[in-house]
């Protein structure tokens, strides 16, 4: 059963909830943060132009399972909640129904600017729609995928919930309409596949239409006798029963609903008899199904009260299927179609204009080829324009702004998101937070030496980078130890003992921190090395300990399984990958490989990206790496000496790559 | 055709014809409306005047914008976009620049409006605040929120994370106003630009007192800078030759020595703390930050 429903604006106001149980607000706020925020959890392939529920993957956190769906223009997220060992099938359609119904009844509210105030009083609307869900599901559960008896689960256990003091819970539905059943057929499930069927946003959905209106029509045949004038289907009687929903709906609304709403409502229903007069012919069969809709619950008006609230649910969906159908189909015309053209090339120079996916594929292909020429791996790429493609898609263009441009911003924007660190890279202060920890706090652990380790394919420049980072640090006067911890390469040890003596020497010359080689010597576990060395310097007072690794193929599995011992074993604060950027689509399996490699517990901290100063303007590496794990890039290694280490600056960054 | 040529359209218009006495008229008449309207419209079209809302995420700046607006708080969760939202005055604070009017002046109304600029406090999302800070659109002071009960006591050195993050932030914004001032290209020194620190969370156990979240505050900033100071460059310098010449900046006093708000003074920004809260047991307690706005308005 559902635990909760919350609409919620982009900018973070919940603009209406619901819950059945308790939710914590971190689950939510966390699921922003992952999924739209921070995109550890990637969207699905497809595109679609709003998306829906079904497209969208599900976010699972601590118990519960998020569906979600969004309209972009409006920046609105609907997220449902609920428990993750429930099967809801029915989830996706709920979100679905929900997001056109909410936005048909509130857009003028939502498009308002300079108030975050929507007034909204929906939960007669969305009990509706849950109680229509669940029955549907119950009813013919041939339709769902899953098997009869998981299907049997959810209502036991919405009873269970059922008992607790939260408001009416839409698991008291599947016993009102056990009571219906009994009574006869009842005319509740007909209307459920009707949207359904007409739902496919192709122009055939008039004849799948035009099917399922006569069906409605006979199995209310008997009740039809009653009232002979709406039985016979024709042009001029269209437009009366039209009316008298109309005024059935004013009455309803003087119940309980706010007025303007009722104007929205009947203006939307009043528009499509006009549609239909434009094209008769065309769309007899679609409008005939929405009479036999009105009229059907008009005849049970009697019997249920709420039955006036369905009629308007149903034509508002009815409603944006059409319309969808309308605009699909009305692009087919030779004359539409060129005259769409023209005005399609004047607004791409003044703007306004509303991106299709159609205007988007060329412009999208140009900028990705762009960022290919700049070193960015294919996959990251693809993946990077499918985001700014998801992003645009629907949205209108500023005025005097051709699509072009504002695919480029786009494609700034979220390379300076993905670019942009979550937390502090200082790593100046984090090494004196574990080495002098504030002496007030009592409960503060003890000092000890700070470990970071520099792991990397063969020949990036793990030893250089390792050496420059130590002159960083001895500039800021920490005692460093360096551990060699490349028991494997022939003249890794000497090499490291070159860079100590001549660290050794620029500190003494010029005051600053001491410096010191641990080595064992060839063909010793590293991991061991690496162990006996924090707890040298440990013993010995040195703040902070180097740990250089020998290089390994990320596609080497028995070189890459003994990182996991080596973490343990070590324990680093700090494990820093080092990837060279002249390295192109290669540079996303390296990444991937070495932050898998340290066990489920354990990943990566962050990169150093050396030999920048080689590549001029094509650091599409940068991208490329933090693309595919999320972690951020610390330094840069930009040249040859030991003070040629920079931090990322981001606007930097996303200056080379779009020029 | 002449000058002389009593038919040519130029005589005609000097002559005393009705078309030509008309048109004077309709010109004489209506260039004194058209003016109004020009000059009118011009000085009614200007901007509200705006507050910005920065500060870490989970500062409690979105329930803060929703509480101004409606008088009572909405649930928020995480924002990833910025919204503005047009606020009132409440009834019983008043802008200091209406303290001579009337109070029976209907223009009270209009001069107690302004917009509330709220930003996600998101690290990847900062740009935002960053964006409005530098292109400033009537912007009349900036308020920085921060969450005074997860600054916990004691650990005011190293250590304590979320007080490291606020101050950081507050390091940024505060070097960006002060680079607007010394990066001018007149002599003229820029409006003072005021920001509060707005302590929230005070009804909580744990919460620092506001004087205490301003010397945590001032004492992390210090920390922040010298930390800065001694790292390494930019990957943007040295890198193009374009800004080899620009050198880095340091906040207040030449950036040594322990940071105050009050060397912020020096380049026209007044740093203010108050204390509130926006949720609470027993009921909001904002009174201190809109004395603040109105004071600023």
């Amino acid at each position: 059963m559902l635990d909760g429903f919350e609409i919620l604006t982009t900018s973070g106001v919940v603009l209406w909830s619901k819950s059945y149980a308790p939710v914590s607000s971190s689950v939510i706020d966390s699921f922003i943060r992952d999924v739209f925020i921070e995109e550890k959890v990637l969207p699905g392939a497809s595109v679609a132009d709003d998306t829906s529920a079904t497209q969208n993957p599900s976010y699972k956190r601590d118990q519960y399972t998020l569906k979600w769906a969004s309209v972009k223009d409006m920046g609105l997220i609907f997220v449902a909640v609920y428990q993750s060992l429930l099967h809801l099938s029915w989830i996706d359609k709920l979100l679905d129904n929900i997001r056109i119904i909410f936005v048909d009844l509130y857009k003028d509210q939502l498009r308002k600017p300079h108030t975050s105030v929507v007034e909204c009083d929906f939960d007669g609307y969305f009990d509706q729609q849950i109680r229509e869900l669940e029955s549907a599901a119950e009813k013919n559960p041939t339709r769902i995928a899953q098997p009869l008896l998981a299907e049997l689960t959810p209502p036991s256990s919405s009873e269970s919930g059922h008992e607790g003091p939260p408001p009416p819970l839409p698991g008291l539905a599947p016993g009102y309409l056990k009571k219906q059943q009994i009574n006869g057929d009842s005319t509740d499930a007909s209307p459920i596949p009707t949207p359904d069927t007409s739902r496919p946003s192709t122009p055939a959905a008039h004849i799948l239409a035009g099917k399922s209106g006569p069906k409605g029509g006979s199995r209310r045949a008997r009740k039809a006798v009653t009232n002979p004038a709406n039985v016979s289907s024709g042009d001029e009687r269209k437009a009366k029963p039209k009316k008298e929903t109309g005024k059935k709906m004013r009455r309803w609304d003087a119940d309980g609903l706010a007025d303007e709403e009722d104007g929205a409502v009947l203006d939307y229903s009043a528009q499509s008899p006009q549609e239909n007069g434009a094209a008769k012919s065309e769309y007899i069969s679609g409008v005939d199904s929405i009479d036999s809709q009105s009229f059907g619950t008009r005849t049970t008006k009697g019997q249920f009260v709420l039955k006036d609230l369905d009629s308007e649910v149903h034509s508002i969906l009815e409603g944006a299927n059409e319309k969808k159908a309308q605009s699909s189909s009305s692009k087919s015309g030779l004359v539409g179609s060129s005259l769409g053209a023209i005005s399609g090339l004047f607004r791409n120079v003044v703007g306004g204009n509303v991106l299709t996916k159609e205007d988007l594929v060329k412009p999208i292909r140009a900028i990705e080829e762009h960022l290919l020429n700049k070193n960015v791996a294919r996959e990251a790429a693809v993946r990077l324009c499918e985001g700014v493609e998801r992003e645009l898609i629907g949205v209108k263009t500023a005025s005097f702004e051709s699509v072009e441009t504002t695919i480029r911003s786009a494609m700034e924007s979220s390379l300076r998101r993905i670019l942009t660190p979550t937390t502090s890279l200082d790593i100046l202060r984090s090494i004196s937070s574990v080495t002098s920890p504030s002496q007030l706090n009592p409960l503060s652990p003890q000092p000890r030496p700070y470990v970071i380790s520099i792991v990397g394919v063969n020949g990036v420049g793990k030893s250089t980078n390792l050496s420059k980072l130590a002159f960083f640090l001895l500039q800021n006067r920490f005692n460093l130890l360096i551990a060699a911890c490349d028991t494997f390469r022939s003249g890794a040890v000497e090499q490291l003992r070159v860079h100590a003596r001549n660290l050794k020497e620029l500190a003494e010359r010029e005051k600053l921190g001491k410096v010191e080689l641990y080595e064992k010597g060839y063909g010793k576990d590293a991991a061991n090395i690496a162990k006996d060395a924090v707890a040298y310097a440990a013993q010995q007072h040195f703040d902070v300990v180097l740990i250089d690794t020998a290089g390994r193929r990320h596609n080497d599995t028995r070189l890459m399984s003994n990182l996991e011992k080596f973490g343990n074993f070590a324990n680093p604060d700090k494990i820093l990958m080092v990837g060279e950027a002249l390295v192109g689509s290669d540079s996303v399996g390296q990444a991937r490989s070495f932050n898998a490699a340290f066990g489920s517990k354990r990943r990566l901290d962050g990169f150093i990206i050396s030999k920048c100063d080689t590549v001029g303007d094509m650091v599409g590496t940068l991208v490329s790496m933090v693309h595919a794990t999320g972690i951020p890039v610390v330094f840069l290694g930009v040249g040859q000496h030991y003070g040629d280490l920079r931090t990322l600056n981001v606007s930097w960054a996303v200056d080379m790559l779009m020029t | 055709m002449t000058w002389t040529d009593s038919q040519s359209w130029a005589s005609s218009l000097m002559g005393p014809t009705p078309l030509a006495v008309s048109i004077a008229i309709l010109l004489v008449l209506t260039i004194p409306l058209f003016l109004h309207l020009l000059i009118y419209r011009s000085t009614t079209s200007t901007t509200l005047p705006s507050f910005l809302l920065v500060g870490p995420s989970g500062a409690g700046k979105t329930a803060l914008l929703t509480l101004f607006e409606r008088g009572q708080h909405a649930e928020t969760r995480t924002s990833q976009v910025p919204l503005s939202v047009e606020v009132s005055l409440p009834v019983s604070t008043k802008a200091v620049s209406s303290k001579y009017r009337s109070v029976n002046d209907p223009s009270n109304q209009a001069h107690k409006k302004f917009l509330l600029a709220d930003t996600p406090g998101h690290g990847k999302l900062r740009h935002h605040a960053f964006d409005s800070v530098i292109k400033p659109q009537n912007l009349k002071g900036i308020i920085f929120m921060v969450d005074a009960a997860d600054m916990s006591m004691g650990t005011s050195g190293a250590g304590n994370e979320p007080l490291h993050q606020a101050a950081e932030y507050l390091h940024d914004i505060l070097l960006l106003l002060q680079k607007r001032s010394t990066r001018s290209k007149t002599s003229k020194a820029p409006r003072e630009l005021p920001v509060l620190i707005a302590a929230n969370k005070l009804d909580l156990f744990t919460a620092l007192p506001p004087p205490l979240v301003k010397t945590a505050l001032e004492s992390e900033i210090s920390n922040v800078r010298s930390s800065r100071a001694t790292g390494l460059l930019d990957s943007g310098i040295g890198m193009n030759d374009l800004d080899i010449g620009e050198e880095k900046e340091w906040l207040g006093n030449g950036g040594d020595g322990k940071f105050e708000f009050s060397q912020m003074d020096e380049v026209n920004i007044a740093v203010s703390v108050a204390g509130g809260n926006v949720l609470g047991a027993d009921e909001s307690d904002v009174k201190q930050w809109w004395d603040w706005i109105a004071g600023n308005l």
